[in-house]
């Protein structure tokens, strides 16, 4: 039996690290209202345009604007969006577990890679894949300029025509308690033909006018909720991990106490046995 | 009078105008004003002023660009960005022109196309909030 001051110092850490895990719990579930919120506000914007899109390509060349332009896939890029730091369950693990077996599916050398998160980073760093840019660091302060500084270096990859089709890996936030890993492609746009809705409607300055600007905003929009829905479940994902640790150092800290009380009676009764003996032997 | 429902929607928020009587948004082909049982439409909106008449009070905002979306139900203006007159702080619109005129005199390596963008919100954000 472990001697009782190891097991008072081991009482001693585990409760200091459920402080930790608690504050750290606290923490995520500020963060993650906050995220929820910006979600909620982004929402009505996108579903929108996302409308007037859905409605409008149909009756567009995909020649017009080089972002429609379907070609044949020869090399292929992945956005991974994972988060900057752990401790958040598998938020970040199925994220990568995802996106590599995806990659490898196509074959390492035929993919380029766009990090999003230092997870991602270090991920594909260390294996030796095409990575193009990262972004690491912004997570903090995230707001609308990020979603279009990354966007638009994704975007003129494809325009350059490194890449002919582009897919992001992300997860989407469906609870706190589940988020769900997607990959998304985001170029070229996909769209349904839809031939039955014709709305009347006026366009100025003209569809494809309307199009051209409608695209790029669409995709600065798209990139902002993919943003969005990560840090939401990466928040989400800490949240109920720290909750798990938290409620694991509590039947720690319960096993160990149980373990120390014995301990301590052990002792009491070899004591006892010891001076019971030693009077025993006096008396002769 | 009678009124419509404006709502204007930024990826970050969204405000709800309520009911209004005109609204007069800077059209990519021009200036255009909607009044209420306007024709359904899609128009592309450039950098500048709307302005919006509530109850008989006016009120004016800057946009750096977007939609208009009319319907029968009401009237969307899908922007990226939009500030209400009393909202904006003169004193950084006035060092954001000024820095993209720096950019395009060229004392700056800068990209032309998007110096000028800036220089064009600036000096919009600058005039409404004047007004």
């Amino acid at each position: 039996m472990a001697n009782l001051k190891d097991i008072r110092d081991r009482i001693k850490s585990v409760k200091s690290i459920q402080k930790v895990t608690k504050a750290m719990k606290m923490v995520a579930a500020a963060k993650m209202r906050r995220a929820q919120e910006n979600m909620e506000q982004a929402r009505p914007y996108s579903s929108r345009l996302t409308d007037i899109i859905q409605n409008l390509l149909p009756d567009v060349d995909r020649g017009l604007l080089p972002l429609l332009n379907v070609r044949e896939v020869k090399r292929v890029a992945y956005v991974v969006v994972t988060s900057d730091k752990g401790l958040a369950g598998s938020f970040n693990s199925s994220v990568l577990r995802k996106s590599q077996n995806e990659i490898d599916e196509l074959g390492k050398e035929n993919v380029d890679v766009f990090c999003i998160g230092k997870k991602a980073r270090d991920h594909y760093k260390s294996r030796g894949y095409t990575i193009i840019e990262s972004h690491v660091d912004f997570w903090g302060n995230l707001n609308f300029n990020h979603a279009i500084k990354i966007g638009n270096g994704i975007v003129s990859h494809f325009l350059n025509g490194k890449v002919d089709e582009i897919h992001v890996v992300y997860n989407q936030f469906v609870s706190v308690a589940s988020q769900m890993v997607l990959t998304e492609q985001l170029l070229p746009l996909e769209y349904e033909a839809d031939e039955n809705t014709v709305i009347d409607r006026l366009y100025e300055p003209s569809k494809d006018e309307i199009v051209k600007s409608l695209v790029p905003r669409h995709l600065n929009v798209q990139m902002w909720k993919y943003l969005l829905e990560s840090y939401s479940s990466e928040q989400a994902a800490r949240m109920v991990a720290m909750e798990n640790a938290t409620t694991n150092s509590e039947d720690m800290i319960k096993d160990l106490t149980l373990e120390f009380n014995k301990a301590r009676q052990a002792t009491i009764t070899t004591e006892m046995l010891e001076i019971v003996s030693g009077a025993e032997a006096l008396k002769g | 009078m009678s009124t419509f429902n404006l709502e204007i929607v930024t990826p970050t928020r969204i405000l709800d105008a309520g009911e209004v009587s005109y609204v007069r948004c800077p059209g990519t082909d021009g200036s255009f004003g909607v009044m209420a049982s306007h024709r359904e439409a899609v128009i592309g909106l450039d950098v500048g002023e709307i302005k919006v008449t509530q109850g008989g009070k006016d009120s004016f905002y800057a946009t750096s660009g977007g939609f208009a979306e009319i319907t029968d139900e009401k009237v969307q203006l899908l922007v990226e960005t939009v500030e209400k007159s009393s909202e904006i702080d003169s004193n950084r619109a006035e060092a954001s022109m000024q820095r993209s005129k720096d950019r395009i005199a060229g004392k700056v390596d800068a990209d032309m196309d998007r110096a000028e963008v800036a220089l064009l919100r600036a000096i919009n954000r600058l005039r409404v909030s004047n007004r």
